[in-house]
């Protein structure tokens, strides 16, 4: 390990100073930056925790129905807050991620932040059109996912909350890669009174997505024939040693009508 | 070692008795000493730099950059590395490998060694290792079998495969009724036994005193005396326990020889101990193949030629062919078999023996092929097996030493309930829609035996010692050969001490081609014996023994006494007949091999018969083997609880071979881009549902005095070709490349 500067304000304005420094990242819970860090994929000068910002921790639902997810929430009280706030879809994702070490340290902030491909909760995000609240503004989802590791967050921005609407039915698939858990592809589908969401990650070369095609097709019908005959093109899918981009494209399918499925 | 041994119940002798490993506790309690548990005074810390790439040139390395990080204390590169006085370059023996140690800068392979660093930590020589920074000319690499030219080679008996051609196969592919023509491919896989290599190395004056895990100590020692010009009784190696080996642990490479060198430079202990990124590498793995099998029968289903021809990839600068074709010989009894190998030159390290080396391989292919010449005759796959049954060995039509593969078709069919299997795929689904299919593989394994010694002593007390430099790589040797050493001189296990596992110890020769078992234990009967004749001797001719006189009619020792052979009535406690002589010990030494007519006349192997269910989700493609069924005849067994271990992880090695383990190349690099277990996955527990092994019974008079073959590698054989078949009977597709993977299931 090399030496680096380690800081633990207690609110955001204060970490959102010491975040003014060159070469200063936040850290959150360490699950995907503290590995990333041993293998010197990033070496901060200076690591400002989260960890002790109460402000941006936990779970309530606002008069709009979103559940507000404080963005340094960890994934087992996400588990159970969404669970008793009445979106069990969420709560199946965040139950799942991980191992429970993994979902007693990692932040949704954090995996927000990191947008890593095979990331959960964007699939979530986009579904069910959340907002990404920040230290300065609120980014609807659609604006926020930029591809792989990259979103709208400028240098020193801390996600302090995570606004999702929440659905009258929803549910997450995911295929778990065998060793890490994480998808190989996961589908969340939301449906509301007046619309269908389904955010897919994982899959595309190009970060998470909604599936427009299959939306329209659930809207009119929530069922999980209604997307029976619809598929997306392995064009511009990920190909890796778990996987072809044929069997990625083919797994959207299947993960999208199961979660139709399983969210009825 | 502390006898860790459970009461258990004992009907006469200790071998057949199902005995917990006696050194399980230390084992699991953190007891047992691990070659890198090893730190003593002043070690230095020895890390080396692997290249990334696969083919090319290491141009600059930074290393003023890692000499000033504190800690390093020295660096060491092709500029500067001392001399060796045996070449890495050279084979100085049948059993060498050529091996890089910084002889220059060139890149033969991802993961090769270009550079050492000590540190007086291994913080500090990782952090050295980091701050070299190699920068590289690249050149294309080769990582595929069709990236170079193929070419063929004269035998040898280590690497280099002989081809074997019985009858006239043009005849026999002329002289076919029904034939199949098909080619299978096989990953490279790496060995990645759950301890990575490691050595803690020290030299006092011109001796070399080693911790390292090896499955063959003498061999060590010889080949890594070599290198430093000295002879190899100067080297003392200790390897107590190890954390496994799978035939990597048995001959050093260019890590080993570069830490051991390092200890000489500084005159301090060096430590080195591999990664599990660094077991991808340098250390030996299982050559990818490609082999095509032409098969052809008569009208009523009888094999007509056998036809197996092996594509192999070796490195640039060694061979070692993974012999699969010979998977072909010796089992079916086809009217010609051939067996030819050839092989390609690829950017990788050089493979080596990997458990069942060419018989793994070897047998995927041809089971499949079984199976496929089944279906294309309409037979069920068990059937045409026993059509084919060989009495005598195909070919030469040497007999059989003993072969109860009917007996293992048998009793596996039976407990796997093969008889309703439906003749076509694709009939079967679960209660959850999942397709269902059986396939089957026949188990082959040779059981040679090499050379091995061993002492035994008797104490005056009546309790004994024995010695061997025995490895236990998890196997079991600790207790199984201490079962046969106990039975040898008829004593309880626990009034035996059992020595291995060190160098300075007789030759227990190689704990490889699942024969230590045989050969070792064969040396320890032979000592046992020694010991059992002399103290007869000495009894026979002492007036105050009740065995006084009766040398003539031989002696059996039971419990601690030796009894007039057929006279139960005549007998004398050991102790006893010691205490008379004036309280000496007795020692006895004993050696084993297999007499080359013994060899001659009988084709020695050990059988069986694996039986496979395999799940398939239709929508996911995902694969589950359900059901593993395997029965195995391998002769005597020794400890039936070791042996059963040995052959569930042979199947599950199999299941793994089947499903899951393949080493994937950067196709611009040639890197492997898995090299961790998290990428390279090796089943776990949720991988493996229901296992099954059965012992079928085996008395062999030709193999050894003791009868026994060997179970160590024979589990995998059967096993892979049983999961194939398995799958094409679920889904109605042939998989004709290992592992096979998800992905190669979608569309049907
Ligand atoms: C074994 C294992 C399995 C996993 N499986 C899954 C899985 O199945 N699905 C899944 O989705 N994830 C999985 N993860 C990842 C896990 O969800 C991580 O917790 C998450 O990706 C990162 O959260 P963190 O709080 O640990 O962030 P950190 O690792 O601390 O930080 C990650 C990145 O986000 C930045 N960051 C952190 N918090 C904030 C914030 N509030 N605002 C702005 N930037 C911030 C950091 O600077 C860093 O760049 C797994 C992780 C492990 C170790």
């Amino acid at each position: 390990m090399y030496n680096f500067d380690f800081e633990r304000p207690k609110s955001v304005a204060d970490a959102v100073k010491a975040l003014q420094t060159e070469e200063a990242q936040p850290l959150g819970g360490g699950q995907t930056l503290i590995p990333t860090l041993k293998q010197r994929l990033a070496m901060p000068s200076k690591l400002v925790s989260l960890a002790g910002i109460d402000e941006i921790k936990g779970v309530c639902k606002d008069d709009q129905n979103r559940l507000c997810i404080g963005g340094g929430t960890v994934h087992r009280v996400i588990a159970e807050k969404a669970m008793s706030e009445g979106f069990p879809g969420l709560t199946g994702l965040a139950s799942k991620i991980g191992d429970p070490a993994v979902r007693n340290r990692g932040t949704i902030g954090g995996s927000l932040a990191n947008n890593d491909p095979s990331a959960c909760y964007p699939a979530a995000a986009m579904a069910t059109g959340a907002t990404i609240v920040t230290d300065r503004r609120e980014i609807a989802a659609d604006d926020y996912f930029k591809g792989l590791f990259e979103t709208a967050l400028e240098e020193g921005e801390i996600i302090t909350e995570v606004k999702m609407p929440i659905p009258e039915a929803s549910a997450y698939m995911k295929f778990e890669q065998p060793a890490s858990r994480f998808p190989l592809v996961g589908v969340f589908v939301a449906r509301f009174s007046d619309r269908v969401g389904v955010g897919v990650t994982g899959a595309s070369e190009s970060g998470v997505f909604r599936w427009t095609e299959a939306e329209r097709a659930l809207g009119s019908d929530f069922s999980a024939d209604a997307v029976k005959g619809l598929s997306v093109p392995a064009d511009g899918m990920i190909s890796d040693l778990h996987g072809t981009a044929e069997y990625r494209a083919h797994l959207v399918g299947v993960m999208t009508r199961r979660a139709v499925a399983a969210a009825q | 070692m502390p006898d860790t041994l459970d009461t258990h119940v004992r009907f006469g002798s200790n071998s057949g008795q199902p005995i917990t490993r006696r050194d399980g506790r230390a084992k699991v309690t953190g007891g047992a000493t691990f070659a890198a548990d090893n730190s003593p005074d002043s070690v230095l810390h020895a890390v080396y730099v692997p290249a990334t790439i696969a083919r090319g040139r290491v141009t600059a390395l930074d290393t003023a950059a890692a000499e000033a990080h504190p800690g390093v204390t020295h660096v060491v590169t092709p500029q500067n590395r001392p001399p060796l006085q045996g070449d890495p370059s050279d084979k100085p023996t049948m059993f060498s490998f050529r091996f890089e140690a910084l002889q220059d800068d060139t890149v033969r392979y991802a993961g090769q060694p270009i550079a050492l660093i000590l540190g007086e930590t291994l913080e500090a020589a990782t952090e050295g290792a980091r701050l070299l920074n190699p920068r590289y000319e690249i050149a294309t690499p080769r990582t595929g079998l069709d990236e170079a030219a193929h070419y063929t080679f004269d035998p040898d008996a280590f690497g280099k495969p002989a081809d074997t051609v019985h009858g006239d196969p043009e005849a026999g592919h002329a002289a076919a009724a029904h034939s199949v023509d098909v080619t299978y491919e096989t990953a490279p896989q790496y060995h990645n036994a759950m301890e990575t290599h490691a050595v803690v190395a020290s030299w006092d004056g011109d001796r070399l005193s080693l911790d390292m895990p090896s499955q063959a100590l003498s061999m060590t020692c010889a080949g890594i005396a070599y290198y430093f010009g000295i002879p190899a009784e100067n080297v003392t190696l200790r390897s107590p326990y190890l954390g496994g080996g799978f035939g990597s642990k048995a001959i050093p490479t260019g890590p080993y020889v570069l830490a051991v060198l390092a200890a000489r430079m500084t005159g301090r202990p060096v430590k080195m101990m591999l990664t599990r990124q660094q077991m991808f590498g340098p250390v030996g793995h299982r050559g990818q193949t490609r082999q095509r099998l032409r098969l052809g029968t008569d009208a009523e289903g009888r094999l007509t030629v056998l036809d197996h021809a092996g594509l192999s990839a070796t490195s640039t600068f060694d061979d070692f062919i993974e012999p699969a074709a010979n998977a072909s010989q010796g089992l079916y009894a086809a009217g010609a078999l051939r067996s030819t190998h050839s092989a390609v030159r690829l950017d990788v390290g050089t493979p080596g023996p990997m458990r069942a080396p060419g018989e793994a391989s070897g047998s995927a292919a041809l089971e499949c092929a079984m199976d496929e010449m089944a279906e294309t005759l309409g037979m069920d796959p068990l059937e045409f097996r026993l059509r084919n049954y060989a009495e005598t060995e195909p070919g030469t039509g040497k007999p059989f030493s003993s072969k109860a593969l009917r007996e293992c078709y048998a009793q596996g069919a039976e407990r796997f309930g093969w008889a309703d299997r439906p003749l076509q795929p694709g009939q079967m689904r679960d209660a959850d829609g999942l397709r269902v299919g059986w396939g089957m593989g026949t188990a082959f394994f040779p059981c040679p035996m090499f050379m091995a010694e061993a002492n035994a002593t008797l104490r005056a007390d009546g309790t004994a010692m024995v010695e061997t430099s025995a490895a236990d790589m998890g196997q079991g040797a600790w207790t199984a050969l201490a079962q046969i050493a106990a039975d040898s001189l008829g004593l309880p296990l626990d009034q035996v001490e059992f020595r291995a596992g060190h160098s300075g110890l007789p030759d227990a020769g190689v704990a490889g081609g699942s024969g230590h078992t045989a050969t070792a234990g064969s040396a320890l009967h032979a000592a046992g014996g020694d010991v059992i004749r002399q103290l007869g001797e000495i009894a026979a001719a002492d007036p105050d023994s009740p065995l006084h006189g009766a040398g003539n009619a031989g002696f059996t020792a039971r419990d601690g006494r030796l009894y007039v052979a057929g006279d139960d009535s005549r007998s004398d406690a050991f102790a006893d007949i010691l205490a008379r002589a004036g309280g000496a010990e007795v020692s006895g030494a004993g050696s084993a091999s297999r007499a080359p007519e013994a060899a001659e006349a009988h084709a020695m192997n050990a059988h069986g018969a694996v039986f496979a269910e395999v799940k398939v989700d239709p929508d996911l493609c995902q694969m589950r083997v359900t059901r593993l069924v395997g029965a195995f005849a391998a002769g005597r067994i020794i400890n039936p609880r070791l042996a059963e271990s040995q052959l569930y992880g042979g199947m599950i090695w199999g299941l793994s071979f089947a499903l899951h383990e393949e080493a994937r190349h950067d196709p611009a690099r040639g890197h492997i881009v898995n090299a961790d277990l998290a990428g390279y996955h090796v089943p776990v527990n949720a991988d493996v549902h229901g296992l099954d092994v059965i012992s079928v019974h085996e008395d062999d008079p030709y193999v050894n005095a003791l009868g026994v073959k060997g179970v160590g590698e024979i589990g995998i054989t059967g096993t892979v070709g049983a999961i194939g078949n398995a799958i094409w009977h679920a889904t109605g597709k042939r998989v004709r490349r290992f592992p096979i993977r998800i992905d190669d299931l979608l569309g049907d």
